[in-house]
């Protein structure tokens, strides 16, 4: 059976499965094209193809969810205290038998405060078929859903926002819809707008005079009070101890720190609908 | 010659060091927890007062940079130690979610380690177990309470404090106080009533329930207010102080309006009937899953020129407040870092929420974020210098809820966007801050203080930092390798100070070079 005829099935199937028994989820319940409008997962490219799991694993994938993820995810993986909603989360969208989460639940993103997990491989991929079906049931609903979609953060006005950011948000001291252009057709809805805010990935840049006279310039790698650690254009990791060396740290993300505790919420509305302009 | 009457020649025999290396037994009575003796750090706090603050004087901020490595204990578990170690008669007694191990304080020598049967609650933390007498008190993680024989690790009663199926687990460190131990559970999923019981410790029957909602299901009424932290307790005033947990549903406030009493309280309780005495609400209303779980320390100093029995709470929600502990009467009202979610303080010293700043369905920009200006980690207060010293974490986030996120468990979504750490010392008379240490990112230390004026923490780079408590300068540090999620504790051992600090799954021991030399190794010829 090719793919596009088995959606269709299924399509027809599924409302049978959610309605009729409720509780139940429907083993990688993949809707149709048509079930789910284009923007329920973001910007987050094509409904996810994930690999068939049994139910066995995807129950105990639920019990190692709960003992070690929900907290922060949520029991549902639709969220929870400071997890994101791993429905609608990219990179499990793009997970086809958990290649993307394994290697993310096996390193953790220390940065994002995600801690790593030494568990087994059966158990990882249980993980796995637990959150797969997950976001397949998130998925398979229709109507308004929880969590956060692109259509709750259309309330702001585009002009209003333009002003903003060439007049008191002082955007401009940095951007320019130039320098931005296309950031609208690369990121979208909520991710879109935590980028502009915060846009945490963008490393702090560095320029460092060694006690032998040398200056060499980088991203900061790492920093604490004792030692500084650079990249530099060539990727080779310098550091030392930060006694040793005078050096400047040119850190664009403050700027954005400062604008965090001057914005109205209307003024971030106003400043995303201009952001979602430039495509 | 018996055995008691051998120590006592023998000590009259050695004299001093038989004062540093006593042979008899330590006796956990109630009474002894009032008062712990230096070479004890017998609960949570060490003692009743949640300060955190050690008399002890070897280790100051002359010699603190010698301070060298006696030992480490590797857990080899997943994850981070959180619990604070409790240390009686030379064992060291500590837990990860599942496990306790008792340990020998002068090797790291395991003595016993118990892991408890596969369940399916979260695991998200375990801050400890506490003693009376001979015995250890542990909340499982899904929500048992077990009592243990301290000596060999065997279970000897385990009664079920919540129905971990319905969405409550525990983290919490019982508080033991006289012949109560005094329990309450997790959770903020479901919605569910908060309560604090008294257990006896002998037979783990329940002595006495208080719930800190109504019942499930009571229209327009909140459900939440669990006990998440340990409290601490005045034995003048026989009151015990705990902070409860938030309301539920979480994000959403809107079908529950009004203060949602006694969620995010701080409450005032008689620990031989479960009586409130009073209750002050750090949070009315919270919809930002702010608790005021964090420790209600309380210390007698002077205020407004009298001496007072004070009770202090740095809040997750951003507000540092004193209050007078004899009656719950706010004194101070502070916060400790950017806040935008409020319209002011009002008469009784409580901020005033700003209903614009609840989550809606386009999000809000709120300051601090969910996670809060602070969390579950210990702060302590320095008596000698007034200062309370508490790890902070500016930080804004956007909060989101809409009707589709109905109005069950989390009921919404939050997003920090940005955060970092740093160490605050509050000047406790004002509530302004008198110094700053950054910390790097949001770290996960709690804070201990000592009498020869050090101040023991930990950075959000793995980093065990030893400062000096008058200026905040960094006088030693130490590179754990591992996520700092726990509290520093301090303790004598044969006659030495030790400094205990966990960096990720592993543990430890801090001493002069002094404690450590000296030693000799037989040949035997």
């Amino acid at each position: 059976m090719n793919l596009p005829r088995k959606l269709t099935l299924l399509a027809i199937c599924l409302p049978v499965f959610v309605f009729l028994v409720p509780g139940s989820e429907a083993q990688n319940a993949r809707p149709g094209a048509g079930a789910r409008p284009v923007v329920t997962v973001g910007s987050q490219g094509p409904i996810p193809e994930h690999a068939k799991f049994t139910p066995a694993q995807i129950e105990g994938g639920k019990g190692l969810f709960l003992q070690n993820c929900a907290f922060c995810h949520g029991k549902d993986a639709g969220g929870g205290e400071s997890g994101p909603d791993l429905t609608r989360s990219k990179l499990v969208t793009s997970d086809k038998e958990g290649e993307a989460i394994g290697a993310m639940v096996r390193n953790g993103r220390a940065e994002k405060g995600m801690p790593k997990f030494n568990l087994s491989e059966p158990e990882v991929l249980n993980l796995v078929a637990y959150i797969h079906s997950q976001q397949d049931s998130a998925l398979a609903q229709t109507g308004t859903r929880k969590g956060v979609d692109i259509s709750d953060l259309q309330t702001g006005d585009a002009a209003a926002g333009k002003r903003y950011f060439e007049g008191a948000g002082g955007c401009t001291k940095c951007h320019s819809a130039t320098t931005l252009s296309g950031v609208a057709s690369r990121y979208s809805g909520l991710p879109l707008e935590m980028r502009m805010l915060y846009p945490r990935d963008a490393k702090p840049k560095i320029t460092v005079k060694t006690p032998a006279g040398q200056t060499l310039t980088g991203t900061v790698e790492y920093q604490d009070e004792f030692t500084i650690g650079m990249k530099d254009a060539a990727g080779k990791f310098h550091s030392w101890p930060a006694r040793s060396i005078t050096y400047q740290i040119d850190d664009p993300l403050e700027e954005h720190v400062t604008a965090l505790s001057k914005y109205t919420d209307e003024a971030i509305h106003n400043v995303f609908a201009y952001i979602q302009t430039l495509k | 010659m018996s055995w008691t009457k051998t120590a006592y020649f023998l000590s009259l025999l050695v004299g001093t060091v038989a004062s540093v290396a006593p042979l008899a037994a330590q006796d956990v009575t109630a009474e002894f927890l009032k008062h712990p003796p230096r070479d004890s750090w017998p609960g949570f706090h060490g003692d009743y007062t949640g300060q955190r603050h050690s008399a002890l004087t070897e280790i100051n901020p002359q010699n603190v940079s010698n301070m060298t490595l006696a030992w480490t204990f590797q857990t080899q578990q997943n994850g981070s130690v959180k619990s604070t170690p409790i240390l009686v008669d030379g064992v060291l007694y500590f837990t990860t979610p599942d496990n306790i191990w008792a340990v020998d304080a002068r090797s790291g020598h395991q003595l016993w380690h118990y892991t408890a049967p596969p369940n399916k609650a979260f695991h998200i933390g375990q801050r400890g177990v506490s003693i009376l007498k001979d015995k250890l008190y542990y909340m499982s993680s899904d929500a048992h309470l077990l009592a243990f024989n301290a000596a060999d690790g065997k279970v000897l009663w385990d009664v079920v404090v919540a129905d971990s199926s319905k969405g409550q687990w525990a983290t919490m460190s019982p508080l033991v106080v006289g012949n109560h131990v005094l329990v309450g559970a997790s959770g903020d999923f479901d919605n569910l009533q908060g309560f604090l019981r008294a257990i006896d410790p002998d037979t783990g029957a329940t002595q006495w329930n208080w719930v800190a909602t109504s019942p499930v299901g009571t229209p327009n009424m909140t459900t939440g207010g669990n006990i998440w932290m340990t409290g601490t307790y005045d034995p003048e005033l026989n009151l015990v102080f705990f902070g409860t947990g938030n309301p539920t549903p979480v994000l959403n406030g809107k079908v529950r309006p009004g203060d949602d009493l006694y969620t995010c309280s701080i409450v005032a309780i008689h620990p031989d009937t479960g009586k409130l005495a009073w209750a002050f609400q750090p949070s009315p209303h919270d919809t930002h899953d702010w608790d005021a779980s964090e420790t209600p320390v309380i210390a007698d100093a002077t205020f407004g020129g009298a001496p007072r029995k004070l009770l202090m709470q740095a809040s997750r929600n951003g507000y540092f407040f004193v209050l007078d502990r004899t009656t719950g009467k706010n004194l101070v009202t502070t916060n400790f870092g950017p806040v935008n979610w409020t319209l002011g303080v009002d008469k009784d010293g409580r901020p005033i929420p700003n209903p614009a700043k609840e989550p809606a369905p386009d999000g809000r920009l709120i300051a601090p974020d969910e996670g809060g200006l602070t969390n579950y980690r210990s702060p302590s207060f320095d008596p000698k210098t007034g200062l309370f010293v508490v790890s902070a974490s500016p930080s804004y986030s956007l909060y989101f809820s809409k009707p589709a996120d109905g109005a069950y468990g989390w009921s919404g979504a939050d997003y920090s966007l940005w955060s970092k750490g740093v160490l605050e010392a509050i000047d406790y008379k004002t509530g302004k801050i008198r110094w700053s240490h950054p910390l790097g990112h949001r770290a996960g230390s709690g804070v201990m203080t000592t009498d020869s004026g050090l101040t023991f923490t930990g950075d959000a780079s793995g980093n065990f930092l030893a400062l000096d408590t008058a200026t905040g300068n960094t006088l030693w540090h130490s590179g754990s390798g591992g996520q700092i999620a726990s509290t520093p504790i301090t303790y004598e051992l044969d006659g030495h100070q030790v400094v205990m600090t966990s960096g990720g799954s592993v543990l430890y021991a801090w001493t002069l070079p002094a404690a450590t030399a000296g030693s000799s190794v037989a040949s035997g010829k």
